[in-house]
This record gives C-alpha cells, sequence and structure tokens, in this order.
C-alpha cells in the first residue's frame, strides 16, 4: 500500500488530525496529551502503594485516581497508531541511545517535561492545538514559556554538542 | 457520552493521529527547535496550518456557543511550566507527543523520557501537596487573584461575552497573523532556496555566476 512506502508531508497530516480535532473539541474537548499521562502516573503510583497515596492531597483534590479518563486513551491510542504504522511500513526496529550523555539528558528531558506539565496544568500540544486555537490567555503564555525554554534548551544542547 | 464511549473517541483518535504522525514524521518538538537551532521549518509549517485550521474551527463554534474549551485560571505557573517543559523536551529529543510515537516505533530512549515524565509528574505531586500551588481547579474563581500569581481566564468566547463580537471575528485577526508567518517562511525557505541553486551554479561552473552572464 502507497501510504506505508512514502513519508507522508506534514502539511497533509497535521491537517487531518486538526479536522479530527474539531470533531473531538464537539464532543469531548481538544487533544491533550499530558492529564492522561497524569492520570497513569497515579494508576502506577496507587497500584505500587495502595491507599497510602491518598495521603498525598494531589490525588485527592486536583487529581483523583480512576482509570475510566478519557485523555489516558488518546496516548494509548497514539501508541498503538504509531506501532501499526511503523510495523506496516516496516520501519520497526529497537533504536538504543548509544551513549550515557544521551542517556542522562533524556532523563533529565522527561523530569523537566513531566514537572513542567504539572506546574502549567498544560503541555505543548494543548498550547498549540487547544489554548491558542481556543484564544486562551493562557495559550499565549504557554506558547511564550515554551518557546523561551526551547531557545535556552537549544542553546545548551548547541554548547553540549559542541564541547563533545 | 458515557465514559466507555468518550474513551472509545479518545483512542480512535490517539490511533489516527498516531499513525498520521508516524507516517509524516511530524514532531512538535523539531517544529520549534529546528526553526531556532537549525533555520528548518518543516515541522513547523504543519504545525502553524494545524493552528490556523483550529483557530477557525473552534473560535467558528465557540460563536455558537457549541464546543467544549478548555476552562482553568492561568499565571505565572503557566508560562514556568511550559518554559520547563521547552528545555526538557529538547534535552529529551521529544515531546509528549512524539515520546509515544516514537516508543510505538521501538525506540527506547522515547520510552526512557516517558517513564521520567511519569517520574517527573509524581514529584511535582508530592510538592504540590506540600506548598499547595498553583490553586486547585476547584478553588480557582476565573478572576485576577493576585497572591496566587495568577490572571484569571479568559478566551474567545469571554470576549465576545465582553466586547458583542462574534469570537469567529477575532479567530480571523489570529488566522491572519498566522498566515502571515506561514508566507514570511515559505518567503524565506524560497529566497534560501535560490541562493542555494546560485551557489551549485557557481561551483558547477567554477566561476561566478554574474561573470557567465556578461560572458553569455
Amino acid at each position: 500500500m502507497e501510504f506505508f512506502k512514502k513519508t507522508l508531508d506534514p502539511i497533509i497530516a497535521l491537517s487531518a488530525i486538526a479536522v479530527l480535532d474539531i470533531f473531538m473539541f464537539l464532543i469531548m474537548g481538544a487533544w491533550t496529551v499530558g492529564g492522561g499521562e497524569t492520570m497513569m502516573t497515579g494508576l502506577i503510583a496507587k497500584a505500587a502503594i495502595g491507599d497510602e497515596l491518598e495521603r498525598l492531597p494531589f490525588w485527592n483534590i486536583v487529581f483523583p485516581v480512576h482509570g475510566d479518563y478519557w485523555k489516558i486513551y488518546i496516548s494509548l491510542g497514539m501508541l498503538f497508531g504509531a506501532f501499526v504504522g511503523a510495523v506496516l511500513s516496516k520501519e520497526f526496529y529497537w533504536r538504543v541511545p548509544r551513549h550515557l550523555s544521551e542517556w542522562v539528558l533524556i532523563t533529565l528531558g522527561g523530569l523537566l517535561m513531566g514537572f513542567g506539565i504539572r506546574l502549567a496544568y498544560i503541555c505543548n500540544v494543548s498550547t498549540f492545538f487547544g489554548l491558542m486555537p481556543e484564544m486562551n490567555m493562557g495559550g499565549y503564555l504557554a506558547m511564550s514559556g515554551i518557546l523561551a525554554g526551547a531557545w535556552v534548551g537549544s542553546l545548551i544542547y548547541k554548547k553540549l554538542l559542541e564541547a563533545e | 457520552m458515557s465514559p466507555v464511549a468518550e474513551c472509545f473517541v479518545a483512542f480512535l483518535f490517539g490511533s489516527v493521529a498516531g499513525l498520521l504522525m508516524q507516517r509524516s514524521r511530524f514532531c512538535n518538538t523539531a517544529a520549534l527547535r529546528d526553526a531556532i537551532m537549525f533555520k528548518t521549518y518543516r515541522n513547523t509549517k504543519a504545525m502553524l496550518a494545524a493552528m490556523m485550521i483550529l483557530t477557525l474551527g473552534f473560535t467558528g463554534f465557540m460563536s455558537l456557543g457549541a464546543g467544549h474549551p478548555l476552562q482553568f485560571d492561568v499565571g505565572l505557573n503557566t508560562f514556568a511550566g511550559l518554559f520547563l517543559f521547552g528545555i526538557g523536551m529538547v534535552f529529551a529529543g521529544a515531546c509528549t507527543v512524539s515520546t509515544w510515537v516514537k516508543t510505538g516505533e521501538g525506540n527506547l530512549g522515547a520510552l526512557w523520557a516517558l517513564i521520567f515524565t511519569f517520574v517527573g509528574m509524581f514529584l511535582f505531586s508530592l510538592v504540590w501537596s506540600a506548598s499547595w500551588w498553583p490553586p486547585a481547579p476547584q478553588t480557582m474563581t476565573g478572576q485576577i487573584n493576585a497572591p496566587a500569581l495568577q490572571l484569571g481566564f479568559a478566551n474567545a468566547q469571554t470576549l465576545q461575552q465582553k466586547f458583542g463580537v462574534p469570537a469567529i471575528v477575532f479567530g480571523l485577526v489570529q488566522f491572519a497573523v498566522l498566515f502571515g508567518l506561514y508566507r514570511a517562511i515559505l518567503k524565506r525557505e524560497r529566497a534560501h532556496h535560490a541562493e542555494h541553486v546560485k551557489h551549485q551554479q557557481e561551483h558547477a561552473k567554477g566561476k561566478p555566476v554574474e561573470t557567465a552572464v556578461q560572458n553569455a
């Protein structure tokens, strides 16, 4: 099938996703990633430490843990869709970062992303594909933040590349 | 809609989005990082195209009172959180979306980033449980809350209510700005391409193009 042989133009791909996102907006809410991951974190923590988790007010007040939170399934769907796409296009193979420095950067990057998402209550998807198109004031604040962060991150990353 | 139906629709949307992103190699991180570091705009243009469509769609339906816009107060935490996120996504080489997509392709680095995103979220839950900041959604008022460094809530719908102008009008203004940005990128790419062709011609002939034109 031609679809799985050639790389799709990202403008076509994102335009199609945008149209679907408008349908989602009408029935449930715009595409968002971050809330689902937080709920997964809560579910994993609850499985590990049980009711002890409820001693932390965050998990009682901000994110009471329950498995039927629809945002979880957007993320699981993305994993599934990408897996199917990779397998059918014969692009699935195990990729492992080779250098210790990559692992350290990825670890730090993951921690900053997780902490940042919860501090802001939103992630980059909600910023660009949710809040900004809704013209929410938070979208402009978030965009300023992410651009400044990406710029600082890129500067540090460049320095690290030059040092290697 | 029942919670099960919502989960099903969400899974369907996620699957299509994941498939399209995998096939197009779209990455939100690249949309920002590549524009800043390498002055290349493949992903940036796609992001802008989606934002233009969404702006018209969302504000159009918001004019009619339809849709489910996100509703929560924003403030310093919004800027600070996304600032940290911006640094993190460049370090990790992926954002929350591309970590899932790359994990689906067998990228263990992306899976590692995802695991530590969860750890970062849990660490924040500890910090929040001690500080109670930013305010919990239940205590948000939609108004400025200076002690909590919150600016309140405003979107195209609140603008419509305040000024009596349909939300789509504000959406059209934002659309024009995004379209201007998109055109500026296209113009820059064309200029870059013309320069590249000129250099190639100079290199092939071994002398400057202007001289070759004069000799002809």
